[in-house]
């Protein structure tokens, strides 16, 4: 591993745990670790002239985990089974429901933005984890590394804004917090919304999946007809 | 010793869970499903959990570091959106406007209609409200 792989793990771990602790001291969504983690990185990697390119060696490194840390996001979900059991029909219509309108009103509103079809075709697929939306907005026309820059800026929204969105719209129960966080800003925001409690953590990452099949079944034959 | 023996049994855990993520991995690969190798690796964990193939106490100590430390393994990811600082002027707030809102959309009415189905399943002539499921949240 050359030195500057090293220097940029370093950065990133210093940063990240910092931007934890401010998050403890200072309790407000824009305080989300991902967030300010993410502001802060890119603002040192660019005054110390490092691209992302010189990055992704160290990238790779620090998210050898990531595939694994969504595996076991089995256990939240095994430990709340019986109340997703209880209540899987309303969850899986509820996320169905929640998934097709997000699709539907990103390229919509895309569409009013007078924002480009390779856009358009990238932002249906923003509210899924990134492999599926890499694959599915390619399958539409969209550019999957524009996809992925859509996937995180949706996963960082929904972890920012999320819960105090939810909170105005006096959705208190824990359930469909998590579940409409998982549908809309998977991982990112299964990440946070885990922080507010077991239940939250363990609807959303069955919702983060659930989304992932349904978009990739379903965009396909659903981005055709939401032309206009 | 202890500490040796544990901090042992919490990397065996660790490759475990990683041990999952790769045979997913390869099945998605093989067998071209479409879903993501993370989401199956999550089922077949999930699975094996509820069918007692294996018991929970022989993962939780990994798992729960891997779930606390989630938002971590993301941030590497987010920091490649140094990438598109030219997009961001040019077409900035109509993307931040397109995003939130979709984004926003989605949120409402996923939770709106699962709050709602559930209230229906559980009372279809619409009577007292349940209060079950909210005694969870830390």
């Amino acid at each position: 591993m050359d030195s500057l792989t090293l220097l940029s793990i370093f950065i990133t771990i210093t940063v990240y745990i910092g931007a934890i602790k401010l998050a403890k001291h200072v309790p407000s969504p824009f305080t989300t670790p991902i967030l300010t983690a993410t502001i802060v990185i890119i603002a040192i990697l660019s005054s110390l002239h490092i691209s992302y390119k010189q990055y992704a060696t160290a990238k790779d490194w620090m998210t050898f985990l990531l595939g694994p840390a969504t595996v076991a996001l089995a256990l939240p979900m095994y430990k709340n089974q019986s109340i997703i059991r209880e209540r899987l029909k309303p969850a899986v219509l509820g996320l169905a429901i929640g998934t097709i309108a997000t699709m539907t009103s990103a390229v919509w509103l895309s569409k009013a933005l007078g924002l480009s079809d390779t856009i358009q075709a990238a932002s249906a697929v923003k509210a899924v984890t990134t492999p599926v939306a890499i694959e599915a907005a390619a399958l539409i026309g969209g550019d999957p590394a524009l996809a992925a820059a859509f996937v995180i800026t949706a996963g960082i929204f929904g972890a920012v804004l999320g819960p105090i969105l939810l909170t105005c719209m006096k959705i208190t129960d824990p359930f469909s917090r998590g579940l409409s966080i998982g549908t809309v800003s998977h991982g990112i925001g299964t990440s946070q919304i885990m922080t507010e409690g077991p239940v939250q953590g363990a609807v959303s990452s069955l919702a983060m999946g659930f989304a992932a099949i349904i978009t990739s079944i379903l965009l396909p034959w659903i981005y055709p007809l939401i032309q206009f | 010793m202890s500490f040796v023996k544990n901090a042992f049994l919490f990397i065996i855990q660790l490759v475990f869970i990683w041990a999952i993520y790769a045979c997913s991995k390869y099945a998605v690969e093989t067998f071209h499903i479409p879903i993501p190798s993370s989401v199956l690796g999550m089922v077949i964990l999930y699975v094996m959990l509820v069918c007692k193939i294996i018991q929970v106490k022989f993962i939780e100590k990994g798992a729960a570091f891997l779930n606390k430390h989630l938002g971590f393994f993301f941030v590497p990811i987010a920091v490649g959106l140094m990438n598109y600082g030219g997009l961001i002027k040019t077409n900035g707030w109509q993307l931040l406007l397109m995003i939130a809102g979709s984004t926003i959309i989605g949120l409402a009415i996923s939770a709106a209609a699962t709050q709602y189905l559930t209230k229906k399943e559980r009372n279809p002539t619409g009577g007292e409200k349940t209060n079950h499921g909210q005694s969870h949240s830390a």
